[in-house]
């Protein structure tokens, strides 16, 4: 492992961490595409297991949450909740168009800006739906980040600066 | 009962209600007004053999708020029941005495259209958000977001 400041313990778990990333699935109200991609993933085409990558039914079991659709606005509190439960270290990959800017159901009344706007979203995966080696593709890149957050010593590394623009609040409301 | 009903006998039974029309093979739509309108269920329900209420849609044409009863039953007959209502003052009585699904059908409509059931047992919110603000129709043709309401949705903290 890349860090050397852990006791064996702690190296011992990392170890575990990077050989076999359990996820949990999220549909904040989407079509249920995308929760058929990651059942693709689970079949004997695509197999994921085989790589240690287990589909877990608890948020508290999981280190990866896979979001599929738009989070909608009575969703978004759920959400919440269930990132809350999830202990650290923890990364989520918004899952599709819907993830990433509402997609097809953007600019509705009932649809939060995207899956960012309520969760620290790590990877967003681009596709409706996206195919399932993407998804794959998208744990191993979680894996590529949870190496370097060891490394670094945590996730503030990579963090954003927020800038304090005069006119605009952080999340897109026009401030009054 | 399992014959399609036939026009004679819908126009015989609902004329009294209002305008009776054959709009297509197995589908009916009879206009009445709020007044008269749980007595048209009733009579559907009890004389048509409609046991089923199908679904109650909505629509906003701008100068009123329509809506639309629809039965079937055994015979497989779509049979709509039309009512429109003013838009300034949307307020009707409720079916959900008559047909316990309609009251669920009625919370949804209270939500999205701000249509008021009166005699409803519990207008509570169905399909909205629960922080969604008070006095907001999403459905209405008027109704716009402003950038300044809070639509609900939790607010990122911690990040």
């Amino acid at each position: 492992m890349t860090g050397t400041s852990h006791n064996w313990s702690q190296r011992l778990v990392n170890w575990a961490r990077m050989k076999s990333p359990w996820i949990t699935i999220f549909n904040s109200g989407g079509c249920n595409a995308c929760d058929i991609e990651i059942l693709a993933c689970l079949i004997p085409r695509f197999d994921i297991e085989r790589f240690g990558i287990l589909a877990k039914g608890s948020p508290r079991h999981a280190d990866i949450l896979i979001v599929t659709g738009p989070a909608t606005l009575k969703q978004a509190t759920r959400l919440r909740r269930v990132w809350e439960q999830m202990p650290e270290p923890k990364y989520v990959i918004a899952m599709g168009a819907c993830g990433a800017g509402g997609g097809v159901f953007h600019g509705l009344y009932h649809v939060s800006e995207s899956v960012d706007a309520i969760i620290p979203v790590d990877v967003f995966v681009a596709g409706c739906p996206p195919r399932p080696d993407e998804v794959i593709n998208a744990v191993v890149t979680c894996l590529g980040l949870l190496a370097e957050d060891i490394a670094h010593g945590g996730k503030g590394w990579r963090q954003k600066k927020v800038v304090e623009h005069p006119d605009t609040m952080p999340h897109g409301e026009v401030q009054v | 009962m399992t014959d399609p009903l036939t026009e004679d006998v819908v126009a015989g039974t609902m004329s009294t209600f209002g305008t009776v029309e054959h709009v297509r093979k197995n589908r009916f739509r009879i206009t009445t007004t709020p007044d008269q309108i749980r007595d048209a269920v009733k009579t559907v329900h009890a004389a048509l053999s409609c046991d089923r209420l199908v679904t109650i849609s909505t629509a906003d044409t701008r100068q009123a708020f329509e809506l639309h009863y629809h039965f079937t039953g055994q015979h497989r007959t779509l049979v709509t029941v039309t009512i429109a209502i003013p838009r300034d003052a949307p307020e009707l009585p409720t079916m959900s005495d008559l047909l316990l699904p309609a009251g669920i059908y009625e919370r949804q409509i209270h939500d999205l259209f701000g249509i008021v059931f009166t005699g409803h047992p519990d207008l509570a919110r169905i399909l909205l958000n629960e922080d969604w603000p008070e006095n907001e129709h999403p459905l209405r043709k008027d109704w716009k977001p402003d950038g300044k309401t809070f639509y609900g949705g939790t607010p990122p903290e911690g990040r």
